[in-house]
């Protein structure tokens, strides 16, 4: 009885913990499940995101509460209030700037179709017809592929993580993720993947932020830290660090 | 066929059980929670309370009828849609929510079940002799609807546990989050969702030895 007390109580306090953030916090959305941008290792919450993040609050004097959810929820989240921004690869499309404001862009990228080693039918975005293709559900990826002129000849399958999985155990006959870390999953994980051709549609990616006053204003001041640590080489040198190369500048 | 990673597994134990606490403490809060409202909606349907108990009806029926998951983004994604202020509703708030309701409706119709169980003649006997309907209850139909009902809530309590792991899709990293989040940072996928699940099948076992002990108690009144 004594502990269904304590934990009652604890669950209570858990529940009652005040929502609103300090005044010098940002709260930050990211799925941790986007090798290697964001991902989780023994309990540690990861990644470039991470790294990016850190640095531009740090430059903005403020803390950083990291929020982790499915992927599909973080727009919901950001929409809700519960979060200030997303920081998970958010590319800049014109279906999202009516709904939020964007910052200036810090990773420029391209939209990558991968197999499983040795499927040798698809060679590029175009021999996606007739396949199954596997994608982050409301991942601009996902709008990509449904804009394609055949996008009605791909059967597209949106999942909320996994597709690696689902490709290299040939459930699906591909993915669509941005090439930067589809290249590093390939490189240092354990399954059996490559790269379909180019690149075929350029992505930018920056942080989306509630279209208000407050969002105006935290949005001016995450761009001043972004350009502040550009200047300073500190954007290049997390970059280079995660991927060996600058995918922060086109 | 790969072969397992047994030293990430290892070193994946510590971590998970780090998460366990959440979990028990979501399921256990829904469970206690659950239970009252479950009593409550048992007495106004066994007593047909009006107004009530068409309420009842109607609230059970729903929360039967619909999927857990479908009730818990209704909670957490779409209140705070229609009424700003209910964002105050966060992840464990909105689990909760959802576990104490959902399971609520469906522990009411097996306490309502277990309290009609008694016997009618115990009914008439207990008021002939004078008890307040307050005694009646309390004295005789309880301690029996009590062991009448005890396996099937136990199983509810077990269903909850797993239950919590559809925390994650609202943001709520309890195991099954962690695990996920974990899985998808090492693409070892089979090590880390076997861990999980030997983690969920301890807890239950337990509680099942727990439930067999609690049964035998309650029973010992009854063995001839």
């Amino acid at each position: 009885m004594k502990t269904l007390l304590a934990t009652t109580l604890l669950v209570l306090s858990l529940v009652a913990a005040p929502l609103q953030a300090q005044e010098d916090t940002i709260r930050v959305g990211m799925s941790g499940q986007y090798f290697p941008f964001t991902f989780v290792e023994q309990d540690t919450l990861k990644g470039f995101e991470v790294d990016v993040m850190n640095a531009v609050a740090k430059e903005m004097g403020r803390e950083v509460e990291y929020q982790t959810a499915a992927f599909s929820g973080l727009f919901g989240m950001l929409g809700a209030g519960r979060i200030d921004t997303v920081a998970n690869q958010i590319t800049i499309t014109e279906e999202r700037q009516k709904a939020y404001t964007f910052s200036e862009p810090y990773v420029y990228d391209g939209a990558q179709v991968v197999i499983k080693q040795g499927n040798e039918d698809i060679n590029g975005v175009e021999d996606l017809k007739g396949k199954t293709v596997a994608v982050n559900l409301g991942s601009n990826f996902e709008a990509l592929l449904r804009n394609l002129p055949y996008a009605d000849e791909i059967d597209i399958k949106t999942y909320d993580s996994n597709i690696e999985r689902d490709t290299a155990l040939g459930r699906v006959d591909a993915f669509v993720m941005d090439r930067v870390s589809a290249s590093q999953i390939i490189k240092e994980k354990p399954l059996p993947l490559e790269l379909a051709g180019p690149t075929f549609s350029q992505i930018t990616n920056a942080y989306p932020f509630k279209d208000t006053e407050e969002g105006r204003a935290l949005r001016d001041e995450v761009n001043a830290a972004l350009s502040a640590l550009r200047d300073k080489g500190t954007l290049r040198e997390i970059s280079e660090e995660w991927f060996g190369t600058d995918i922060t500048a086109p | 066929m790969g072969a397992l990673d047994v030293d990430y597994m290892l070193g994946l134990v510590p971590v998970l059980l780090g998460y366990l606490p959440l979990t028990l403490q979501l399921a256990s809060l829904g469970m206690v929670l659950a239970l009252i409202l479950a009593c409550l909606f048992a007495v106004i349907r066994v007593l047909r309370i009006p107004v009530l108990n068409q309420f009842t009806i109607v609230f059970i029926s729903f929360f039967r009828g619909t999927p857990l998951l479908v009730q818990l983004f209704l909670f957490y994604y779409g209140l705070p849609q229609l009424f700003s202020a209910l964002t105050v509703i966060d992840g464990i708030t909105a689990t909760i929510m959802g576990l104490t309701m959902h399971f609520s409706a469906y522990m009411a119709e097996s306490i309502r079940a277990a309290i009609v169980g008694v016997d009618r003649s115990q009914t008439e006997a207990a008021l002939s002799i004078g008890m307040t309907n307050g005694q009646l209850m309390r004295r005789i139909i309880l301690p029996q609807a009590t062991r009448v009902a005890l396996p099937t809530l136990m199983n509810y309590f077990i269903d909850m546990i797993k239950a919590t792991s559809l925390a994650f899709t609202l943001g709520v990293t309890e195991l099954m989050g962690a695990t996920q989040k974990e899985a998808s940072g090492s693409f070892l996928y089979f090590e880390a969702f076997i861990v999980a699940a030997v983690m969920y099948w301890i807890v239950v076992e337990m509680l099942s030895w727990l439930q067999s002990n609690l049964e035998s108690r309650l029973n010992k009144a009854y063995s001839r």
